[in-house]
Formats: C-alpha cells, sequence, structure tokens
C-alpha cells in the first residue's frame, strides 16, 4: 500500500507506524463488521437443522442433532413445491419478454437517429423514479378489470415493466460502445433489420444480456408487494408469498419456519456465489457516472 | 434499405416496450390521481368527491405520523447508509481476496428476499427466544433488554438496522465502482504533493465521486420512501400504527378498510413527496462548478 515517496527517513518512518495503526484498526473493524453482517444469514441456516427445542435453549450452539428432517417436513406441508413452480415460471417468463422487448429498444435507441430518440430515453430514465407502490392500487384496478387477476400474467407483465428501464439503460450503454462497422457488412449483404438483431445485435450483447438476465431474474423472484396484491389464489402464490403465509400460519414451530426461509433463499445464494461480479454489477448499474 | 423501412422497424421495435411500460408505471400513477377524487369501495359506483380525500389527508393524523415515519426511515438511510458504504468503500476497494470476500458479504442481503430478511430480524428481535435479547443476557446486560417490535416508541426505530443491514451493500458497491474510477494520476499527484489521509479524502476524493454521491443520495431517498415490505413482514405497520408508512398505510386503506378512493390519494401524495424529497436533495447537494 505504501509506495515510493519523496518523504525524508524521519518522516517516513513516522507516517509508516500511525498509517499502520489507522490500517490495522480498519481491518479489524471491517472484519468484524463482515463477519456481523453475515451472521444473521449464517444463523438461519444453522438453526433450521435444530429441533424446536434446541432452538429455543440454545439459539447460538451447533445443532446436537442436525435435522434434515426439517426441510423435507418444510416441503410438504407448505407446498414449497408448488411455490417453487410458480415463482421459476413468473422469472423465467418475465426474463424472456423483458430480454426481447429490452433488446429491441435498446437497439434501436442505440443505433438509430430519430426524432423522438431523446424524449423516448428520458421516459424510461424518469420511469425509475416512480414509486412501484403507488401503481399497485391502480394496477390491482386495472387488472381486475381485464379479468387478469389471480393469474400469472398479473404478475409477468408488470414485473417485465418494471424491468425494462434498468435493462434498456444497460443494454443501450453496452450496445453504444461496439462499433457500427459489425452490422454495416450485413446491411450490405441484404440482411434484413430484424435479422441484423437476432444474428448479430443479441449475439454480441451477451455480456449485457446476462448482467439484465441475472438481475431481472432475481428481482421477480424475490418481488413481495406485487404477488401480495395481486395473487390471492393459493395454487399460484410464488415464492415469497408463501414463505409469509407459513411465518403466519405456524406461529410456533419455528424449525419448520426457519426451514422453509432457508429452502426459498438457496437458490438465491447460489446465484450470487456464482455470478457475484455480475450481479453485483448489474444492480447498481445506472448509479455510477463512470 | 429505405428510410421507411427503418421507420417501421423502429415503431415495431419500441412499441411493445413503450405499451407495456406506459400501460403498467405510467398511466396508473394518473389514474391514481384520478381515483383519488372518488370515494369508492371497489364495488358498485364510485362516487365523486372531488378534493375531500385530500382534505380529509391533511388531517388525518396517522397520515402524518406515517409521513413522519418514512422521514426517519430516509433519514436513517442517508445519514446511516451513505457514510457506512462510503467508510466501507474507501477500506474495501482494492481487489484482493479478502476484500473480494467482505464485499461480498456485504452485498448479500440485496440477493434476498425482503421477507426472508423481515423474519430473519424478527426472530432476532423476538422478545423470548430472539438472539439479541438472548445476548444482551449474556453479557449481562438484561437491563437494555426491551420489546423491539412492540413498544410503540421505540419499534420504529427498530426497523432501522435491518434497513441498513439489507441496502448497505449496494451502495458499498456505487461507491467502490466509482472509486476504483478515479485517475491513477491523480492519487500520484495527491502524493506528490504531500496530501494524505483525511486532506486526500476531503480535498481529492469525495469531490471527485460527488456526483456519485448525489446518484446515491436519489436512490436511497426513492428506496427508503418503498420500504413496504420489511414493514409489512415485521410489524404490519403496528403496533397501533406505531411503524405506520405511506406505502402501509395506502395498502390498509385500500385492501383492508375497502376505500379506494383515499387510498389512491395516499399513493399520489407518496409520488408527489417523492418527488420533492428528491428535487431538494438534488438542488441542496448541488455544486457551484
Amino acid at each position: 500500500m505504501s509506495k515510493l515517496a519523496l518523504h525524508s527517513p524521519y518522516s517516513m518512518k513516522k507516517t509508516y507506524s500511525i498509517r499502520r495503526i489507522v490500517s490495522t484498526i480498519g481491518w479489524i473493524f471491517i472484519t468484524i463488521y463482515g463477519i456481523l453482517t453475515i451472521y444473521p444469514l449464517f444463523w438461519l441456516i444453522l438453526s433450521s437443522f435444530k429441533s424446536n427445542a434446541q432452538f429455543f435453549s440454545e439459539p447460538f450452539a451447533l445443532p446436537n442433532q442436525w435435522m434434515f428432517d426439517n426441510f423435507i417436513t418444510a416441503w410438504t406441508t407448505s407446498k414449497m413445491g408448488v411455490a417453487f413452480r410458480n415463482s421459476t415460471l413468473v422469472s423465467i417468463i418475465t426474463l424472456l419478454f423483458t430480454l426481447l422487448l429490452s433488446g429491441l429498444t435498446s437497439y434501436v435507441l442505440a443505433r438509430f437517429n430519430f426524432k423522438l430518440k431523446g424524449l423516448t430515453m428520458l421516459f424510461f430514465v424518469v420511469g425509475m423514479l416512480i414509486p412501484i407502490h403507488s401503481t399497485l392500487v391502480p394496477l390491482f384496478i386495472l387488472m381486475k378489470q381485464l379479468s387478469i387477476l389471480n393469474s400469472y400474467w398479473a404478475l409477468i407483465l408488470p414485473y417485465t415493466a418494471f424491468a425494462l428501464p434498468t435493462a434498456i439503460f444497460i443494454l443501450t450503454a453496452y450496445l453504444s460502445t461496439i462499433p457500427k462497422e459489425i452490422e454495416e457488412a450485413a446491411y450490405i449483404d441484404g440482411t434484413s433489420l430484424w435479422g441484423v438483431f437476432f444474428r448479430i445485435m443479441l449475439p454480441i450483447s451477451l455480456p449485457a444480456l446476462s448482467t439484465v438476465s441475472i438481475l431481472t431474474f432475481l428481482h421477480s423472484w424475490n418481488d413481495f408487494s406485487f404477488a401480495l396484491v395481486f395473487i390471492s389464489k393459493s395454487t399460484l402464490k410464488t415464492l415469497p408469498l408463501a414463505v409469509s403465509n407459513f411465518a403466519d400460519g405456524f406461529q410456533t414451530d419455528y424449525s419448520l419456519t426457519l426451514a422453509a426461509m432457508t429452502l426459498s433463499v438457496i437458490p438465491t445464494i447460489i446465484v450470487f456465489l456464482l455470478f457475484q461480479e455480475q450481479v453485483m454489477k448489474g444492480m447498481t448499474a445506472g448509479a455510477v457516472k463512470g | 434499405m429505405n428510410s421507411a423501412t427503418v421507420k417501421r422497424f423502429i415503431a415495431v421495435a419500441l412499441a411493445p416496450s413503450l405499451i407495456l411500460y406506459s400501460l403498467f408505471v405510467f398511466v396508473p400513477v394518473i389514474w391514481s390521481a384520478y381515483y383519488s377524487l372518488f370515494n369508492w369501495s371497489g364495488i358498485g359506483q364510485a362516487a365523486f368527491i372531488g378534493l375531500q380525500n385530500y382534505k380529509e389527508l391533511l388531517s388525518d393524523s396517522i397520515f402524518w405520523h406515517s409521513l413522519g415515519n418514512n422521514v426517519i426511515f430516509v433519514l436513517a438511510s442517508v445519514l446511516g447508509q451513505v457514510p457506512l458504504a462510503l467508510l466501507l468503500a474507501i477500506i474495501l476497494y482494492k481487489s484482493n481476496a479478502l476484500q473480494r470476500f467482505l464485499r461480498a458479504a456485504v452485498f448479500m442481503p440485496m440477493v434476498l428476499s425482503t421477507v426472508v430478511i423481515g423474519l430473519i430480524w424478527n426472530y432476532v428481535y423476538h422478545p423470548q427466544i430472539g438472539i439479541l435479547n438472548f445476548l444482551l443476557d449474556a453479557l449481562n446486560l438484561s437491563a437494555l433488554k426491551m420489546e423491539w417490535l412492540s413498544d410503540p416508541d421505540i419499534a420504529i426505530f427498530s426497523l432501522i438496522p435491518p434497513l441498513i443491514w439489507s441496502f448497505v451493500g449496494l451502495y458499498l458497491i456505487i461507491f467502490i465502482s466509482a472509486l476504483q474510477n478515479i485517475p491513477g494520476e491523480l492519487d500520484d499527484a495527491a502524493k506528490i504533493d504531500g496530501a494524505k489521509g483525511f486532506t486526500k479524502l476531503f480535498k481529492i476524493t469525495l469531490p471527485m465521486i460527488w456526483g456519485t454521491i448525489q446518484v446515491a443520495l436519489i436512490l436511497c431517498i426513492a428506496g427508503s420512501l418503498k420500504s413496504f415490505d420489511l414493514v409489512y413482514i415485521m410489524t404490519r405497520g403496528g403496533p397501533a400504527h406505531a411503524t405506520e408508512l405511506l406505502a402501509t398505510y395506502m395498502y390498509n386503506a385500500t385492501f383492508s378498510t375497502f376505500r379506494y378512493g383515499y387510498g389512491s390519494t395516499i399513493s399520489t401524495a407518496i409520488v408527489i413527496i417523492s418527488l420533492l424529497l428528491i428535487g431538494t436533495s438534488q438542488w441542496l447537494t448541488s455544486r457551484r462548478k
């Protein structure tokens, strides 16, 4: 950390040791903070292996018996399978729609010039500031009138709509960095615009598309407010909704609730551990003026 | 390829996004404002009552209390998340293994569902079996034990740690990117000029990333106004509206007491307040260049 500097030997020695102290304190602080911040999650997973009795008496200890049964019971009694299926279905379809729509929009915004281009971009950016909860009531009414409440569309459509601004932001930024010569050759060859889109632009934007995918998937998977308001049929409940109901109904069966919670977060943790850089980059896209 | 074909393609390419987006994001906000002028239970006819809902809102003590809670959240976020994230970023922006591990650890809550976060912290705060009270017992600080979530006076403040825990990772990564974007030459120039430590921090680093700090503030404000999930899961806005937020109040007014018109009024109020807060924060932090 300390590089060559134009210092006299005296000041160098003094700054070196003060720096060391400050730096060490900094590291101790940060490591403690790191441990504290990850502890709740660690505690959750560990506790989900405990029996109810041990959970009550020894919250901090390691499980006496590793009760894998907790998970099986949690899965069957709360019908997690159904919830998992619903969440997966909704998230994947939302993802596909978002990729297609944002891909098309970003291609146009990044590659063509037309009169209302600036306005269109502004339109999508402004939308990011709208508090989503203000749309809950009117969307509920709208969907009731369209008779799509309590259906997968009740989630897929709003999820896609709200995922679009960020997706478009990320993709447009990425596409702008790609030299135009790439499509030019195809145009000269007579490829149609659609051809260029599907055969050139999409494959080339793979890195950005994967960032968008992870982001959109995570948001759909974890959403609670929309699912709460738009879905009441138990066969259509997504994971967050199912887990929240579970916690309400089984007030005293803590190990089951914990097991259900653990089951629901395992996928997201795995995705995060595998795709750390992309997840972090995606979620912070648009915030950094590079 | 003629321009008519290009124009048609542009239109077709943009149409689905624009339609979906306007219909599900913009139109609802406008509709909300429209419904706020009515008295409606959700079924049957809606009765037009003009601005009466707004009059009621202004004298509604729960509304003001909720607004106050939202302000508490915004302040806690801005004064808690942002400086903390900045501090962590300054320590963690280089790229060795320990730093990357710590970054991931701090960021992890961002990928968890708010439901799980709320439930975990419910367990932390549980008066009988919660680990917080357990810890206080173990440290012989039992006197400090409280009904963290059921005491109306402190409940709203108990909700702040989970809030910070959830989101600080986001700002951490944002600030790290910004810090990594500071050109290396500035670092060297600073060394040559003898600027180190705090001087360097305040005179060089912070001004360089000021734009990012501003954006982080917007996100912070917008985000804390969105904290519906956490409060709903942990306290449902209780006890007796002690932790009510604008968003939970809106939810309850609409879906529990079936006052769609009034709920829409609160909705519209949220949008207006949101825009005001964001505008103010930008104005307060703008620098004359």
